[in-house]
């Protein structure tokens, strides 16, 4: 990094001078591995704790709750008591089977259901997590769940623990990337670990070349007299950290101006889709009503992973069928298939699929039974997502509920597990990486979390 | 009676697995409790069809939840419990169903099991293969614990349930430095830690710290000049007295509280329907603030102002208003059921009255007894019942899909304030005419739609009879299906008129109390479905001893909890209250986590200073002002932010107050201090607020009323707009509490977006454009001059000699390069407003020091 040697430097006699000068540096974790790569940047890349298999996410959001029963976790018995009470003595609600129609595909012999016709092509590089368990069935707390590992307190989202851990490869760019903020600020916040490491909103769907990031160009300055402004920021702005001595926020205001410049020539490069061929552009979906909103994403995903961005979240919405779960479900899945297809096969050509982990998925599955007649309830207690790429195991089911798909029964995978696992697949354990916060150590799966090693290739 | 309730609830709360019930909370990841190695997927099979519903239908009634309640000591509900048994001993001998006791007890070979009769063979049969197979059971979890009922007599003695104590301040060595009793409570915790305060803060540090901290705004240059320049010892009391007295006192000290109560203008949630009158609570709020209504008077106002005596019209109106309180939260009108959408609301009424007054978190209690504080299911629901007992008028109705004019409560009279926006035409008579006539045509449907549903009773009825009921049957549902849709097409033509144009403003958002008081029913888990025992209406059981309060039968209550609340004797009200203030003055309250009070919070750092400034908030007649006054005028808040490396290495957090934090200037006052900068700053309240002038229907991103609500203004930032989900984004961008929930501190967050918001943004480059001409418009100034006065309108000091040098290159360079460049505009003004752009991007702007 060539910019504000200053700064940096007198940064630098800080941490000499005082071993609590960055708060960031006297965590004894991260300091080693920092050690290493002999700088001071929050967001500088680090050593993981052992060997990563993946050194990207990617992850999909399906906010409102998939229906597991019809999408990845096939139920021969609930298409079969389709009608039947749920409960014993003809009681509860009745069983709804699903209105798709599963095959098997690939070598592996997934199940898959019809609307996903371009996915089910890649279905031997699926990992199939089917027992997938959370806390609550509310929206809300249920996303905030699958954010943070948390739903009661605001706490630092996934993607700013990963980033926390491994820094990030592009200093132009955020470390971590939320298209469009998915279902609000604390499930991309940094919460109590240092600012840097907040996600970094980024509306996806505005298009055009700089309309998407909000204030990404000044619209009087060219760019050189925007540098003599930042030059004499960075003046001032050495001699106040002279007169305060120690001032780790001053710090990180500092390193958001840079970031910020240096943002203003990266993102608008990222995001120009002029660039990729026409080709690229149909296989994505993008330019066409059901598919350019996630197609979109996706490519965007692609560009920002060849970039170097550690963590990027996608977002499609709207997955909460208490009714009409026919049709909104094709709708969706048609919104979906040819895009995530499209990425699948993109990162394999690059080869950028070892090392990115996609993760597919929502904040809890739906009820076997009906409700509404044509819909399903929120179901917290079994539930599916998949992985793919990164070092996961392809054309492989993890897991099972219950016949009927209403229960987590068998290799059951909590959030906890699930981000544990995450950090594994990304070189991180999840029990070591800490962060002392208001008297005690938190890390993102709190007190709980086991790897779940069979899905590692 | 309390406490029996508690004990039921208990045993049904812990029932794991219901089958019908999918939305289940669970306390506990996977692990946890031992699991089998390897069950046999068959086995699981079983478990799940045949053992688990029969376990929950027949046998958790009496053996679930805490074995030491449990019939027999024995619970069914883990695994382990089955394992373990009870006084019988173990339950089951997985493997040997010939050795196991349950299978014995439901073959009622010995005991019997269940006792209301034996189950069917064929379950029988299922459990003795399943215990055959080894007894397979996924569930995580060991046998509950004996569950820990609440101890009230152990949790009383929790220093945060205990009276505030005075106790005289301590000595202290350095007996020269304290000038009140804070700084020696202050400085005797200092000593103690071997920590010696830092000099205090210079005159200019110290007059903007005092302007951003009661007014939100930076001094004036002249305002500078007069307090150095003042000899007085009582010049900084001259300050404060100035600043308390101003009315930008109340817009600073009003949004304080806002954050707390959650305060925004419309639902959020799906629909964001708009609360049309809700700036009135706004300015009720931070007129409260200016006029220093005593604290406690300020909370029975917001709880039960609409219960209290007024001796005129306007005292009248002014109580209903603050009582919007308890109307404004986030509401999902999309709640087609009733119930269910005034069990949210009372939820949310639950939560802001119990965090923000008493800092307890009581909303936790809703589907279980609190995890960490001394709050069962039954103090919930006691606090329910006073909120059943009472009808919130916010303009919404649960599933309809515009906000209604007809949900509101009408204010009496015709000043400006009242009528303001009223439409009185005889257009406008006539729509609310027709609005009230449908309204009591959907009425009297549903009236016969709920007569409809009684069927009459038919014993003994033969086959003939039968087959006429069904014919009745039929035809009724053919009627019932007409009147359903004639109600549709009802409301669909009132949200037509209800949403076309505005209605007329006489009308506020707040509570009254309902026809009939009526006592809530615990819900299980929080389920509408589950109903227990009512719950007499009171307050949290913990506090009762110190203060008792007794609900009128006739009334919902309301008013007994507010007093209860305001009460002085009330061990948190005043702490907590007393703890905001410091928070907002100090940057870290005394007890850290300023909303929670209760196990899960922070100890006080300094509780006899906490108790002393309670104390004071109380009996000092509530007021806000002299508390705030006390401690501004003490010398700990006085002391300068200096480093200082033996200090900082022993409490790098500051929080015995060596020194005084940095502040970063939160969303409002970066943006109020821009304008006032730059001389744009409208400091006159607008009337009312633009969502006043947008019709019922939901607030969307898009249309022309949006617009109106998105126009630039110069006003001050409390006034602005402030929809739920839409919250403007300069203010969003920079950590503004999120009207969804209570903010009593607000995040402080550095991220990339901040910067290029002050690098490129539009407002930005405006303010500092004005600024740059206001500055170029002085007449008479040197170069010098200027620069100097840039520095003092902005950061509230002159420059230094190296900023001087660096600020005189600038301006000569960066104009240069703009000639160079040929852009657009005049190169003097683009040069200082540039300039004036970087002061407003520097950390001297963006601090306080």
């Amino acid at each position: 990094m060539s910019q504000g040697s200053g700064p940096l430097n007198s940064r630098r006699q800080f941490l000499k001078r005082t071993s609590c000068g960055f708060g960031l540096l006297a965590l004894a974790d991260l300091a080693n591995r920092a050690a290493a790569a002999e700088t001071t940047s929050p967001l500088a890349p680090r050593a993981p704790h052992f060997r990563a298999r993946a050194r990207h996410v990617i992850f999909m959001y399906m906010g409102g709750g998939p229906s597991h029963v019809d999408t990845f976790d096939y139920k021969p018995r609930l298409q079969a008591d389709d009608g039947k009470f749920q409960g014993a003595k003809n009681q509860g609600q009745k069983f709804l089977k699903s209105p798709f129609k599963f095959e098997q595909h690939g070598q592996s012999g997934l199940w898959m259901p019809e609307i996903f016709p371009r996915l089910a092509k890649h279905a031997d590089d699926l990992c199939l997590l089917n027992s997938m368990h959370t806390d609550v069935a509310v929206h809300g707390s249920a996303t905030t769940q699958l954010h943070t590992g948390n739903f009661r307190f605001p706490r630092p989202s996934m993607g700013a623990w990963t980033v926390y851990g491994l820094g990030t490869e592009n200093t132009d760019l955020p470390g971590f990337i939320s298209f469009n903020g998915a279902g609000g600020t604390t499930n991309y916040a940094s919460s109590f670990l240092p600012a840097s490491f907040q996600g970094t909103r980024i509306d996806s769907s505005a298009g055009g070349r700089n309309g998407n990031v909000a204030n990404i160009q000044n619209p009087r300055l060219a760019a050189d007299l925007q540098r003599k402004q930042l030059d004499l920021l960075g003046k001032f702005h050495e001699q106040q950290l002279a007169h305060d001595q120690v001032n780790p926020e001053l710090e990180g205001l500092i390193e958001s101006y840079e970031l910020a410049f240096r943002m203003q020539g990266a993102v608008p490069l990222v995001m120009d889709l002029a660039s990729e061929t026409q080709a690229t552009l149909d296989a994505y979906g993008i330019g066409e009503t059901g598919t350019d909103n996630f197609g979109r994403q996706c490519l965007l995903a692609r560009k920002f992973v060849e970039a170097g961005v550690r963590f990027i979240e996608l977002g499609k919405g709207d997955w909460d069928q208490h009714n009409n779960l026919k049709a909104k479900l094709k709708a969706n899945a048609h919104a979906i298939d040819r895009p995530i297809a499209a990425l699948l096969n993109d990162l394999k050509q690059r080869g950028l699929l070892q090392d990115t982990l996609l993760v597919w998925g929502g904040e809890f599955g739906r009820t076997p039974a009906a409700q509404n007649g044509d819909g399903r309830n929120h179901n917290n207690q079994g539930f599916s997502m998949w992985m793919a790429g990164g070092g996961t195991k392809g054309g492989y089911v993890h897991g099972s509920t219950d016949e009927h798909g209403l229960r987590a029964v068998e290799k059951k995978m909590h959030i906890n597990d699930l981000h544990a696992t995450m950090l594994y697949l990304l070189g991180l354990d999840h029990e070591k990486l800490n962060y002392r916060y208001s008297g005690r150590d938190f890390r993102l799966t709190d007190l709980a979390g086991v790897v779940a090693k069979d899905v590692v290739a | 009676m309390a406490h029996l309730y508690r004990l039921s609830v208990v045993l049904v709360l812990t029932v794991l697995g219901v089958p019908d019930v999918q939305a289940q909370p669970m306390n506990t990841a996977s692990q946890g409790g031992s699991v089998d190695p390897r069950p046999s997927r068959e086995g699981l099979d079983l478990f799940e069809r045949k053992i688990r519903p029969a376990l929950v239908q027949n046998c958790f009634k009496c053996h679930s939840g805490d074995p030491a309640k449990a019939k027999g000591n024995l619970v069914l509900d883990s695994r382990d419990g089955l394992r373990k048994g009870g006084i019988s001993g173990p339950a089951i001998e997985p493997g040997h169903p010939e050795k196991s006791l349950l299978i014995e007890a439901l073959k009622h070979e010995g005991l019997e099991m269940p006792p209301s009769g034996k189950l069917p063979d064929e379950v029988l049969e299922s459990f003795e293969s399943w215990v055959q197979m080894g007894a397979p059971d996924p569930r995580a979890g060991k046998a509950a614990n004996p569950r820990n009922t609440i101890d009230m007599a152990a949790a009383k003695r929790y220093w945060g349930f205990q009276r505030p104590r005075f106790v005289p301040a301590p000595a202290v060595l350095n007996a020269q430095w304290p000038i009140s009793d804070i700084d020696r409570h202050i400085l005797a915790k200092l000593e103690q830690q071997g920590l010696r305060p830092v000099p205090d803060a210079d005159r200019t540090t110290l007059i903007r710290r005092l302007t951003f901290d009661l007014i939100g705004l930076p001094p004036t240059p002249q305002e500078i000049d007069a307090f150095v320049n003042d000899p007085s010892t009582e010049a900084v009391a001259k300050v404060v007295d100035r600043l308390l007295g101003a009315p930008q006192f109340g817009e600073r000290w009003g949004r304080h509280w806002l954050d707390v109560v959650r305060f925004a203008e419309s639902t959020g949630k799906e629909l964001n329907l708009p609360y049309r009158f809700a700036w009135r609570y706004r300015n009720y709020v931070i007129d409260a603030f200016n006029n220093d209504k005593p604290f406690d008077k300020f909370i029975v106002e917001q709880i039960a102002g609409d219960l209290l005596p007024a001796k005129t019209e306007a005292e009248r109106n002014e109580l209903l208003v603050a009582t919007g309180f308890l109307a404004l939260g986030p509401k999902s009108a999309v709640t087609r059921d009733p119930e269910q959408f005034k069990l949210d609301v009372i939820d949310d009424q639950i939560d802001v009255t119990g965090r923000a007054f008493l800092g307890l978190t009581i909303a936790c209690a809703r589907c279980h007894d609190h995890k960490f504080d001394p709050i069962p299911t039954t103090d919930y629901y006691a606090l329910a019942g006073i909120f059943n007992s009472t009808d919130t008028l916010a303009g919404i109705k649960p599933g309809r899909r515009v906000a209604t004019a007809q949900r509101l409560l009408p204010l009496a009279g015709t000043s400006a304030e009242v009528k303001l926006s009223t439409a009185d035409s005889s257009k406008e008579a006539e729509r609310q005419q027709q609005i009230a006539k449908i309204q009591q045509q959907i009425s009297n449907l549903q009236k016969q739609q709920r007569a409809g549903k009684q069927r009459p009773a038919m014993p003994n009825a033969g086959m003939k009879q039968q087959l006429l009921r069904q014919a009745s049957a039929m035809q009724q549902n053919l009627q019932r299906g007409a009147v359903r849709q004639q109600i549709k097409g009802l409301e669909d033509r009132l949200d037509e008129l209800e949403g076309a144009t505005t209605g007329s403003g006489n009308l506020a958002i707040g509570v009254r109390d309902a026809d009939t008081p009526t006592n809530a029913r615990v819900l299980v888990r929080g389920e509408l479905k589950e109903k227990g025992p009512v719950v007499p209406r009171g307050v949290p059981t913990v506090l009762q001893t110190v203060m008792t309060s007794h609900m009128n039968p006739r009334s919902s209550g309301r008013f007994q909890l507010a007093n209860w609340i305001a009460d002085k004797n009330n061990p948190l009200t005043y702490r907590v209250m007393a703890n905001r203030v410091w928070a907002n003055l100090f940057g870290r309250g005394l007890v850290d986590t300023v909303d929670n009070f209760g196990a899960l919070g922070n100890e006080p750092s300094h509780p006899e200073l906490l108790d002393a400034l309670a104390l004071q908030l109380a009996e000092q007649n509530g007021s806000i002002k002299a508390l705030i006054r006390s401690i501004v005028l003490s010398r700990v808040y006085q002391l300068s932010s200096t480093h200082d490396a033996h200090n900082y290495e022993k409490d790098p957090e500051n929080q015995y107050h060596w020194r005084m934090s940095r502040r970063r200037l939160d969303a409002e006052e970066i943006r109020d201090a821009m304008l006032m900068v730059s001389g744009q700053l409208a400091l006159e309240r607008p009337e009312g607020s633009p969502v006043m002038h947008l019709t019922n229907l939901p607030v969307g991103r898009g249309g022309k009323e949006m617009q109106e609500v998105r126009r630039p203004s110069n006003v001050r930032s409390v006034y602005l707009p402030m929809l739920r989900g839409l919250v403007p984004e300069m203010l969003g961008t920079f950590d503004m509490a999120d009207p969804n929930l209570i903010v009593g501190k607000r995040d402080v967050t550095t991220v990339p977006t901040q910067a290029l918001f002050l690098m490129n943004n539009p407002f930005v480059l405006n303010q500092s454009r004005e600024t740059a001409k206001r500055i170029l418009g002085q007449q008479g100034l040197s170069q010098n001059g200027r620069i100097e006065l840039a520095y003092r309108l902005a950061v509230g000091r002159p420059p230094t000699e190296p900023e001087h040098a660096e600020a005189t290159n600038f301006l000569a360079s960066f104009r240069k390069a703009f000639e160079e460049a040929n852009q657009a505009g005049n190169p003097q003004v683009a040069a200082w407003a540039s300039f004036c752009q970087v002061l407003f991007q520097s950390g001297l702007f963006r601090y306080v020091y």
